[in-house]
């Protein structure tokens, strides 16, 4: 148990520890490293042990070509990885390097904790220019893209064929959709849901307002949807709830951490299309395949190419040059591509997509892309500050929903009023 | 030699003496303190400087990377306004409530079961032990979620018997039974206390009791329960406070959430996910410092109310 004096002692320790971790960092210096003495880049990452694996072949690989560099490389799970930078930054010592994500670049970008990356000798001539506003925060190249990602529909062939529904075909509206996860659940008799209830998935709600060309956010970091809009979109579901298409909450909450559609409790799912591997690891299916997402409007499917993850450096690295060339390094190099494929989502960098080979599961990934690639709009700019708490809230209070604790009504007022708070304390 | 000016003045004035005394007693006060050393500087930066630092923080606004902004009672007074807050309050309470008395009647049954003579009994004791020293550990909050999931052991054993209410863990409604079976579990640590005081109490006042004829139940509200009172006092106390402070479980079974809807959010899991999810640090520096103010409360009133029924031994009540 965690008590009062240890929980304060722990960031007491946390703070300690760091100042002497970034103290250690710099035993480098500023002046570039020598072979005997080589310069020390920090970098680190989220992920599982595969992309552990992965990305110390890349730092093996990155050592050897440049031995006056040496990068030393830790990581952690998503949850902790986040608490760790917040307590390093208060402290001062943000590793040098650090891979990052779209909803916390703004956080971090406007509090001056990430350098300008235009400045640090990046190779950017094989992004898209679609891509790279995705990076930026007042015109300041403060991240970029490593690869991309876009949403999609999951399904699994295989239990379909068994429950004898056919293959959905990706062009589809909401009212299609829904009958799809109705057939599903229903023809299977109880072994399988539809699907997890998708209007309790904040980037699906996300999509829907392009869909309906709705702003998410306005320019000056307000929201940009009314009331009226989330209600429709929470109602969406209303006659779906409790029936065989949509997996019950108590069911879901006790899967986690895994989905129900890894779970195999489910036949489909929406999200992102680069945990197609996870997906086949956790569920043990052969083959799973992607279709794009429903909407009424068959020309604006609002889909993007969202940046899976960025590559940021601190603010206050003394190897800027060491820095930037590693992360020149992650974006660009094919030897890289090669050694992550898609499990970081389909490469940003064309020098590095056209130089790695994609097969089985990699291949599906790409032509998925490819597919989808006449219907894509900009990606989304760094969302706004607390953009994470929004999300979470999202899904908090859709899960009460779910629940039955909460009408529509009640849940849409308590995400305004919480989104209210959120906003106002960050601006 | 040494001696002669203190022992001529010891002989022509009193007050001499303290002067002489207090320099020793301050060498003596300057070595103490210097073994202290460590451990006070400990103290001073490992704990009481945070405490000190978050108590201000608590009247900021703070996330960790702006300076604090003074803000005054603000955290304080948004608490009573912020639903979650007043939910985790009502999840926290009805868990000391009910998981804390529940507790210590099974760290006494089983005490007393332990207590008689009987071959074997060392391993028992120590069998009972057993779960209070693991119980707190994330593995076993990982093996309390997988019993009461569904078609979990608990959920087999109970529709054996007809009752099919399926997982607890999903069910909004059953997560706090759950929660407080675990707790009661880890009856170990005030069990081994009970024993303690039930060995103390003196057997001749049990031989006079049956001789008086007294049976088992008013031998023990008669005896067992009085005597026992200091220690019923303690363990109250500290499982009452130890109850307020419950994290890692609640935030293992909810996978830090604390779902199903709130129904595991507890005080403190709630504090952390301000502080370290949102970096709301001031208002959960704010939530810190209620917690502290509430327990001294509550302990206060227990000390208070203790005259009234705990009875020490030479005690002339």
């Amino acid at each position: 148990m965690i008590s009062r004096r240890n929980f304060i002692t722990a960031i007491a320790t946390g703070v300690a520890a760091t100042a002497l971790l970034s103290a250690c960092g710099t035993s480098g210096g500023a002046t570039g490293g020598t072979a005997e003495n080589p310069t020390i880049v920090n970098y680190t990452w989220w992920g599982n042990d595969d992309r552990a694996e992965r990305t110390n072949k890349a730092i093996a690989l990155f050592n050897e070509k440049n031995p006056t560099i040496k990068v030393v490389g830790t990581f952690s799970d998503w949850a902790g990885y986040w608490q760790k930078r917040a307590t390093e930054a208060a402290g001062g010592g943000l590793p040098d390097v650090m891979q990052w994500d779209l909803s916390y670049l703004r956080d971090y970008a406007q509090r001056n904790q990430l350098l300008d990356l235009g400045t640090a000798g990046i190779d950017l001539s094989g992004f898209d220019e679609k891509l790279l506003p995705s990076g930026k925060v007042n015109d300041k190249q403060f991240g970029i893209p490593t690869s991309t990602n876009a949403f999609a529909v999951y399904y699994d062939p295989a239990k379909l064929k068994e429950i004898g529904v056919a293959e959905p075909t990706g062009t589809w509206n909401y009212a299609e959709y829904q009958q799809f996860l109705t057939e599903a659940g229903t023809k299977s008799g109880g072994k399988y849901y539809g699907s997890t209830d998708f209007t309790g998935i904040w980037w699906m709600f996300n999509i829907w307002l392009r869909q309906n060309n709705i702003p998410a956010f306005t320019a000056d970091g307000k929201l940009g949807f009314t009331k009226a809009d989330l209600a429709k979109w929470w109602n969406l579901n209303k006659d779906l709830r409790g029936t065989p298409a949509i997996i019950p909450a108590d069911k879901v909450t006790q899967l986690l951490p895994k989905s129900p559609f890894g779970s195999n409790k489910t036949v489909s799912e929406p999200t992102w299309d680069n945990f197609m591997g996870g997906y086949l690891a956790d569920s043990g299916a052969k083959e799973l395949k992607m279709v794009a997402v429903p909407s009424d409007d068959p020309d604006n499917l609002g889909l993007f190419l969202k940046p899976s993850m960025l590559m940021v450096a601190s603010a206050k690295t003394k190897n800027k040059d060491a820095a930037g060339k590693f992360i020149d390094f992650m974006l660009n190099s094919p030897e890289v591509g090669q050694i992550f494929k898609t499990s970081r989502g389909v490469p940003a960098s064309k020098t590095q997509r056209e130089g790695t080979t994609f097969d089985g599961v990699d291949a599906q990934v790409v032509a998925y892309e490819e597919s989808i690639a006449k219907y894509l709009s900009d990606a989304p700019e760094p969302p706004i500050v607390g953009f994470g708490t929004l999300e979470s809230e999202f899904l908090r209070i859709q899960e009460e929903l779910n629940f039955g604790k909460v009408t529509v009504d009640q849940a849409v007022d308590q995400w305004f009023t919480s989104a209210e708070d959120v906003i106002k304390q960050n601006a | 030699m040494a001696q002669t000016p203190a022992l001529s003045r010891r002989a022509k004035s009193g007050p001499a003496l303290p002067t002489k005394k207090s320099k020793q007693r301050r060498a003596e006060t300057l070595t103490g303190y210097t073994f202290l050393l460590p451990w006070l500087l400990g103290f001073i930066v490992l704990t009481a400087g945070p405490m000190v630092s978050s108590l201000y923080l608590s009247f900021t606004n703070y996330n960790l990377f702006e300076a604090p902004k003074w803000i005054g009672f603000d955290n304080y007074t948004n608490l009573f306004a912020d639903e979650r807050f007043l939910q985790s309050v009502k999840v926290t309470l009805t868990y000391v409530v009910f998981g804390t008395p529940t507790k210590l009647l099974a760290a006494l049954a089983i005490a007393m079961l332990l207590n008689s003579k009987r071959r074997g009994q060392g391993f028992y004791r120590s069998a009972f032990y057993v779960p209070s020293l693991i119980g707190a550990s994330v593995s076993i909050a990982i093996v309390w979620k997988a019993m009461f999931g569904d078609a979990g052991p608990v959920d087999q054993f109970l529709s054996f018997f007809g009752v099919g209410i399926g997982g607890w863990v999903g069910n909004p409604n059953m997560t706090m039974p759950m929660m407080i079976l675990l707790t009661v579990w880890q009856f170990g640590a005030p069990m081994i206390i009970f024993l303690a005081g039930l060995k103390q109490v003196p057997a001749e006042l049990y031989e006079a009791a049956e001789m008086d004829g007294a049976g088992w139940l008013k031998k023990f509200t008669s005896i067992t329960l009085p005597m026992l009172s200091p220690v019923i006092f303690f363990n109250l106390l500290m499982e009452t406070i130890h109850a307020f402070q419950i994290f890692a479980s609640a935030f293992i079974i909810s996978n830090g959430s604390g779902g199903p809807a709130g129904s595991t959010m507890f005080y403190t899991l709630y504090l952390y996910l301000r502080g370290f999810g949102d970096f709301r640090m001031g208002y959960a520096s704010a939530m810190a410092w209620l917690l502290l103010i509430v327990i001294g409360i509550i302990t206060l009133i227990f000390f208070k109310t203790s005259n009234n029924w705990v009875h020490y031994s030479g005690d002339e009540k």
